[in-house]
């Protein structure tokens, strides 16, 4: 079976192949809609039969021979640079592909049910099912070529999901902007490939074997440039500080970190389960992956940006997010600010923590997601939270799995996320002697946590307590087609804490051939403030908004909180005005370069070129048509020169 | 017996004004009599000095050149008729559509 594992990408790939090019074609809406579903969620379904297959085989395996590595063939071979397309699995590897095709697989069944109806939803199967692919990809390749093909490849998928409804300008515009902020991590990455082939001269992660020959692996060979140094003279770097800081450059493009994540919020233009599974659960998550990944080129300077990074946008984003009417943008807030949490674990050095919060939260976001796509589609495409209230009795379903996967951000004990987020938490408590900011940061992430309850208790009271306060809609619940999955993703929501429970820490151990680390200890003292502090906020927020202003909630009216705090809470509503600053700053002088391009240097640089050289041609061949006048006999008096000309040289020259 | 320069100098002369005729003249048969004179001047020279050699081979040379004429006058013909169809002329400077 290991030697399979080429086939768990495969199979979403044929999925794609037949929606894209067969399923289009169907006549009949209906059978089209049929088929398109079926292919889609079949084939990640196959995938994740193979990967749970796999992922048993390998835990059978002995520990230090958790690393099983399949070359299919040479991808590029030229001079010293070889880069073979292999597939590597690894406990790493493992969870995060139980991830991706198991959480994949309930987005696809939900989405049969939220896309019935649509008239693309061929093209829908198929890029999502592309996405699976290059998610596989990203995941399980063995070198950082291959893992950044699947990065490319997944923004590819979330610039066409995102602008799947492109009739919508906000839908088309959030892609491009998506896609173009990621663009920027983008190049960094590959600075950070160029810089890794040039010290290393391999791109693979561990040591690969091609054809009886050995490649070595530049994870396993980071102390190769411990101490090694560039710049000039007076000021150097060094070369594992400015690799990590790349790479850390291109997390933030893509797991939308600061100062990158504007985009992530506008994502949410897409079709929600979309937003379920790349923008929360899966795509965003791919820049911890890395930093875990290889980790081992990481120095302390870049590991202190990197938890510095990962708290402010904690807590910017869980700021933002409490002032959102928008039932998505507070979840897109709350990913954001979630992400924080791990990108700050990673930076602190506890790799097993931030991995454990990213399988975890990408099951609650994704139930979270998925539970607000269902609020959505039952209050027919509201998706503005003053519109909404008292849902709890119309959508019981979906209310009761969204109050589970809420009190799971929120850290409420004893679901998945009190778990995975009080390790982090209590790892920057317990450590805060080892270096001087982790006392600031664990001030940072536990405000972020309060926020994070409070504004999950605003949102449950905005939608599911009080008052229908609009009553253009009549709300019904779900198919079972969404809800089974929204029960299933509840169900995982309570049990994917016990992963890395302290007392039996499997998931420590599990990953303990990759990222090498003890078990994190449990802070009682830390587990019970936090909680206490969840419940306070987090009822704070539901009392608030379900009790104490529940008149004062009004169709398109301001938030009565605004009454106190006034132009904070317009500068959180705006993110702390990032988009504006950028759209200020950044986006008019890149607008402006582009516009000196496309009207002055394009026309006339490139096009002049061109053009000057066609005139050249023109011109010479304007002045020699003259000679051919038409007149024959001008040519037979040019024949004549000609071979007087050619006899008279031969009469001489012999 | 005539010496074979005579022959020569006439051959050269027959070829001056069949040059001659076609550089000057404006009309497409007489262009084409002196493009025959030419042909003509040719094959006196290849005959004298077939003559001179005690060779047969330039004999055989002027029979394909007068094979070769006969086809050349029936094509160009059979063209300077259709031209004066089309034009009611038969003046080769008429004839300059083609001029750049």
């Amino acid at each position: 079976m290991l030697d399979l594992i080429w086939l768990i990408p495969l199979l979403p790939f044929i999925g794609f192949l037949i929606n894209a090019l067969y399923t289009g074609r169907i006549a009949d809406a209906h059978a089209r809609e049929r088929t398109a579903g079926y292919v889609a969620v079949g084939a990640v379904g196959a995938a994740f039969i193979v990967a749970v297959l796999a992922f048993v085989q390998l835990g059978q395996l002995p520990e230090e021979a958790r690393l099983h590595q399949v070359v299919l063939w040479t991808w590029i071979a030229t001079g010293s640079l070889n880069v073979p397309f292999g597939l590597l699995l690894d406990p790493l590897a493992g969870v995060m592909l139980l991830l991706v095709t198991g959480v994949g697989l309930l987005i696809h069944i939900y989405s049969i049910g939220y896309m019935h109806g649509d008239k693309r939803v061929a093209r829908y199967f198929a890029y999502l099912n592309l996405f699976i692919t290059m998610m596989l990809f990203l995941v399980m390749g063995n070198n950082l070529l291959l893992l950044f093909l699947g990065w490319e490849g997944v923004g590819l998928c979330s610039f066409l999901l995102i602008g799947y409804w492109y009739e919508k300008r906000s839908a088309s515009g959030a892609a491009v902007k998506a896609f173009v902020v990621n663009r920027i991590g983008d190049a960094a990455i590959l600075l950070a490939m160029m810089a890794i082939f040039f010290y290393f001269g391999t791109l693979n992660f561990f040591t690969t074997t091609v054809n009886g020959i050995e490649y070595p692996g530049f994870i396993e060979e980071a102390n190769r440039i411990v101490g090694v140094t560039v710049g000039i003279p007076g000021q150097t770097f060094l070369v594992g500080t400015l690799i990590s800081l790349l790479l850390l450059i291109g997390v933030t493009g893509k797991s939308a970190q600061l100062p990158l994540f504007v985009w992530l919020p506008d994502a949410m233009a897409g079709p929600t389960p979309v937003s379920a599974l790349i923008h929360a659960a899966t795509m965003v998550t791919a820049g911890v992956y890395l930093i875990a990944r290889t980790h081992t080129i990481f120095t302390p300077t870049t590991l202190a940006i990197v938890t510095w990074v990962g708290a402010l946008t904690a807590i910017i984003a869980a700021t933002a997010a409490i002032a959102q009417w928008d039932i998505k943008r507070v979840l897109a807030y709350s990913t954001v600010s979630q992400l924080g949490f791990m990108v700050a674990a990673a930076g602190m050095g506890i790799y097993v923590a931030a991995i454990f919060h990213l399988l975890t939260h990408g099951v609650f976001k994704a139930l979270l997601f998925l539970g607000s796509g269902s609020v959505i589609h039952g209050t027919h495409e509201t998706q503005d939270m003053r519109r909404m209230g008292g849902l709890r009795e119309h959508m019981p379903t979906t209310f009761w799995t969204y109050l589970i996967g809420a009190l799971s951000l929120a850290g409420i004990v004893p679901l998945a996320g009190f778990w995975s987020k009080d390790e982090i938490i209590a790892h920057a408590w317990k450590h805060q002697g080892d270096v001087g900011y982790l006392l600031p940061v664990f001030f940072i992430l536990l405000f972020a946590s309060a926020l994070t309850a409070f504004y999950m208790g605003r949102q449950l009271a905005l939608v599911f307590w009080g008052k229908q306060r609009d009553h253009h809609y009549h709300a019904h619940e779900s198919p079972s087609v969404m809800t089974i999955p929204l029960i299933i993703l509840a169900g995982l929501t309570v049990l994917a804490g016990g992963l890395n429970l302290p007392g039996s820490h499997w998931l420590t151990d599990w990953l303990h051939p990759v990222l090498h680390e003890e078990a994190a200890q449990f802070s009682i003292g830390v587990a019970v403030f936090a909680t206490l502090l969840a419940v306070g906020s987090g009822y704070l927020g539901w009392w608030l908004y379900a009790v104490k202003f529940a008149n004062k909630i009004t169709v398109d009216g301001k938030d009565p909180l605004y009454h106190w705090t006034g132009d904070i809470w317009d500068s959180m509503a705006a993110a702390w005005y990032f988009d504006a600053l950028y759209n200020r700053t950044i986006v008019p002088a890149y607008r402006s370069v582009a516009g000196f391009f496309a009207t002055v240097f394009d026309p006339q640089g490139i096009d002049g070129i061109v053009n000057g050289v066609g005139r050249l041609f023109g011109r010479a061949s304007n002045g020699a048509r003259t000679l051919q006048n038409g007149f024959v006999r001008t040519y037979a008096l040019a024949f004549f020169l000609g071979v007087v000309v050619i006899i008279g040289y031969l009469i001489t020259a012999l | 017996m005539v010496e074979t320069s005579y022959y020569i100098l006439l051959s050269a002369s027959l070829f001056t004004l069949g040059i001659l005729g076609v550089l000057v003249r404006r009309n497409a048969i007489v262009v084409f009599m002196s493009v025959e004179l030419m042909l003509n001047a040719a094959n006196l020279a290849f005959v004298a000095f077939a003559r001179q050699q005690g060779n047969i081979d330039g004999q055989v040379l002027v029979f394909f050149v007068i094979t070769v004429a006969a086809a050349e006058v029936a094509v160009g013909l059979a063209l300077l008729v259709t031209i004066f169809r089309n034009k009611q002329t038969a003046d080769v400077d008429a004839i300059s559509q083609l001029h750049g």
